[in-house]
């Protein structure tokens, strides 16, 4: 068949009925999994590792925690590892002291330290090694193994919590778990606590950590007030946020509460029911109380935590219009509270 | 030579044309063209009403982007208790634009005379052909999406408006991100997906486009479908979920959900929910601090950090938008907006840079998309681009060009002819 103009034309008018029949066919798009890279978004910490093959992760993380782990053994699960972010600022020394008073030690000084601190290059990470082993238990004392990486404005404790023969027998696992981390702040700041050095020496036993504000001006501390920060704005309102701490339940919830409720010229309570001031709250998986009280000129907001032997009181008080602004700061702040018993 | 031009000026004629395609001359015909344009008008009616109660996109969707809709009588009208259960099937927008294209196309080919003196009508026809093309092109490969940008930052992703994707971002190396994404198409409960380029298979256990969802004390009291949930936010939370019907309303808020466990080998590593949040999960925060993981569910494996999401589909660019400065104008004394303008730096592929505005009914066009100022929220500072990549944009505007020139070349032929008679007939 040779070209003529009246197949060319036959041609032509073929494919352009085909082309839009086709059109109305196969204008659709593939649906398929994608892979791809892109420059890094995330502005979380990131954090991750490699777990030994023997040890397990505990799936609930408390308070500071970024990651939790266990030693699987015969006997069920023992021991707990932890990596756990902390603010640039943390001396090596407020760490130890953090652990080594529930371990039996007196309070660390810069001279002393050296007696539990050497260095230990994992890989390549150097960490600040420190070993701590329960006073006054001679046979399989408690002991904290505590490795402290330092990277650019970021500090990484990895604690290991056991009994002396179990982080004997896990040391190897301990460090290929070090070396397979990877760590980094990222952009946003760590959610970690504050470190221990914040709050005066003398303070209560199983002291809570916590995460304030940037913006809130830590104020003196004393062995009662074992937080203290102020806030204020362009137009002269302030708040005062304190943590206190207390032996024994103080009087109890309902005086606590007509103490506060005076502070700001607000009737007491007759009994604790139906009160509209006072809501069930949980702090580091403990019981509590929220305290939301506000007149138009004053406001306390406020958390009460009756312990076994103490009592915990984190408030918040001060001018009502910036006491609103504040508010969520507060109550976020609450959520980083950990008392590091669990 | 003469019998050669007669022979090449007889292909042409329209019986030459019908003897040569006789399959074509029954899609030709007028009664046909008038059948689909009546047909075409009941659709446009029946959509009409049906925008009221399934929204514009809902009647887009059911009525013109597909090849037939099925519509019940409203009960409201005349008879509407006995003639609402009855299902009425109405041809859809891809039927009757597909058979008025063919039916176009036919004509042309076997009933219009190609003559000088026609071509103004044939011009005319191809401009209609090509703007019946263009609309049916651009139903079907239109995307719609959008950007938002937050003033002093820049954006270099759009995300669609509708339809969500489960997004596995591996974040551990400091240089750069891996992505897998999973499309909801592939998203059916019961399936289990093996994922190249991420260490699990996904089983889907539960998905749909919408719900609602409120926090429950305990795992117990979570509903069935969030029963087994056991990491994740989903669990920490305590999310219970109630599927909801996807909401085709114009101010929809529709929350994807995706219930999913993750297998490795044979070993079931746990079930997590997904919701996504239909501006963005990172406005999971403003909902509840719960909630705020929603937008990174942490995986850790063999040293690596992903983070899992279900999110509006993604797409990057190659490009980045930055957002320098918003201003926004109302009607005086009304909220009735009278201007958004968006200040822009377009940070090319090349490194350059190139500032642009964007405002009402002026649009950036840059890589085959088109930027249109969408929303805007001079309190909080950010901007939203209604962003559309059309590749056929171009047609109807070569479609108009046509048909006025078609229409002009007819009226002035006629024209001349008339004003040729009129000065014979005074001569």
């Amino acid at each position: 068949m040779y070209l003529n103009s009246q197949n060319i034309f036959k041609i032509g008018a073929s494919n352009l009925l085909f082309f839009s029949l086709l059109c109305l066919t196969s204008c659709t798009e593939e649906t398929e999994i994608q892979t791809y890279y892109i420059p890094p978004e995330y502005e979380g910490p990131v954090v991750a590792w490699k777990l030994p093959p023997n040890w397990g992760e505990n799936p609930e993380l408390s308070g500071p925690m970024a990651g939790s782990f266990h030693v699987k053994t015969n006997s069920g699960p023992q021991g707990r590892i932890g990596v756990m972010p902390f603010r640039e600022a943390v001396s090596t020394l407020s760490i130890t002291n953090m652990f080594g008073m529930e371990l039996g030690y007196e309070k660390f000084k810069e001279d002393t330290l050296s007696q539990v601190l050497t260095t230990k290059k994992v890989g390549q990470k150097k960490f600040e090694w420190i070993h701590l082993t329960e006073r006054d238990s001679p046979s399989d004392p408690k002991t904290a193994l505590l490795a402290v990486l330092r990277q650019k404005d970021e500090t990484w404790l990895f604690p290991f919590v056991a009994n002396a023969a179990l982080i004997d027998q896990e040391m190897n696992s301990f460090i290929s778990f070090l070396d397979s981390t990877t760590v980094r702040a990222g952009k946003k700041v760590i959610r970690a606590p504050r470190p221990i050095s914040a709050a005066p020496t003398d303070k209560p036993t199983g002291a809570p950590t916590w995460d304030a504000p940037d913006h809130w001006i830590t104020g003196k501390a004393s062995t009662v007030r074992i937080a203290s920060y102020t806030v204020s704005d362009e137009d002269g309102n302030e708040l005062d946020f304190s943590i206190t701490s207390f032996p024994g339940d103080v009087g109890g919830l309902q005086s606590n509460v007509n103490r506060w409720l005076t502070q700001i010229e607000l009737p007491k309570i007759e009994s604790l029911e139906s009160t509209p001031y006072l809501t069930s709250y949980s702090i580091d998986e403990k019981d509590a109380h929220l305290f939301l009280a506000e007149n138009t000129e004053k406001t306390i907001y406020g958390a009460l935590l009756f312990g076994k032997s103490r009592s915990w009181f984190f408030k918040i008080m001060g001018d009502t219009s910036l006491a609103k602004v504040e508010k969520e700061n507060f109550l976020n702040l609450l959520t980083t509270v950990c008392f590091h018993d669990h | 030579m003469n019998n050669q031009s007669k022979k090449k000026k007889s292909a042409y004629t329209v019986g030459a044309r019908q003897k040569a395609f006789p399959w074509v001359v029954p899609f030709a015909s007028v009664r046909l063209t008038l059948t689909l344009l009546s047909l075409s008008m009941i659709l446009i009616f029946v959509a009409t009403l049906e925008q009221v109660r399934i929204g514009i996109r809902g009647a887009q969707a059911e009525y013109f982007e597909s090849f037939y809709g099925i519509w019940y009588y409203p009960e409201q009208f005349w008879g509407g208790s006995f003639l609402s259960v009855v299902p009425l099937p109405i041809p859809g927008g891809y039927l009757l634009g597909g058979l008025l294209i063919i039916n176009l196309i036919a004509a042309f080919v076997t009933r219009f005379q190609w003559s000088g003196k026609k071509i103004g009508i044939q011009i005319i026809h191809l401009g209609i052909i090509l703007l019946l093309i263009g609309q049916m092109t651009t139903q079907a490969i239109q995307v719609e999406s959008r950007m938002q940008i937050n003033k002093g930052e820049s954006s270099d992703y759009i995300e669609r408006f509708h339809g969500v994707e489960l997004a596995l971002t591996d974040v551990t190396d400091a240089n750069r991100s891996k992505v897998v994404s999973i499309p909801e198409e592939l998203l059916k409960p019961g399936s289990t997906l093996r994922v190249p380029g991420f260490p699990f298979k996904v089983r889907v256990k539960a998905f749909g486009p919408n719900c609602s969802f409120d926090f429950k004390e305990s795992a117990a009291q979570r509903s069935k479908i969030t029963m087994d949930v056991n990491r994740g936010i989903g669990a920490s939370a305590n999310l219970s979920l109630s599927p909801r019907d996807e909401d085709y309303s114009n101010d929809a808020a529709n929350f994807g959900y995706l219930v999913f466990q993750l297998v490795n080998g044979s070993e079931e590593l746990g079930t997590w929910l997904a919701v996504a949040h239909p501006a963005g999960n990172d406005r999971w925060k403003f909902v509840h601090t719960k909630l705020e993981g929603m937008a990174f569910q942490p995986l850790r494996h063999e040293g690596r950090l992903w983070g899992v999401e279900l999110r509006s589909i993604r797409e990057y660019l190659p490009y980045s938008i930055e957002l320098l400065k918003i201003e926004n104008e109302f009607y005086q004394g009304t909220d009735i907006p009278h201007n958004f303008e968006s200040h822009v730096n377009l940070n090319l592929e090349s490194g350059q840079k190139r500032k642009a505005l964007v405002y009402m009914n002026t649009p950036l066009r840059h890589g085959g998309k088109t930027f249109y100022q969408y929303q805007m929220n001079k309190a909080a500072d950010y901007t939203v681009f209604q962003v559309i990549r059309n590749p056929s944009w171009l047609v109807p505007y070569i479609a108009c060009i046509l048909l006025s020139v078609g229409l002009l070349w007819q009226f002035s032929f006629h024209l001349i002819n008339f004003l040729r008679k009129q000065s014979k007939v005074s001569a």
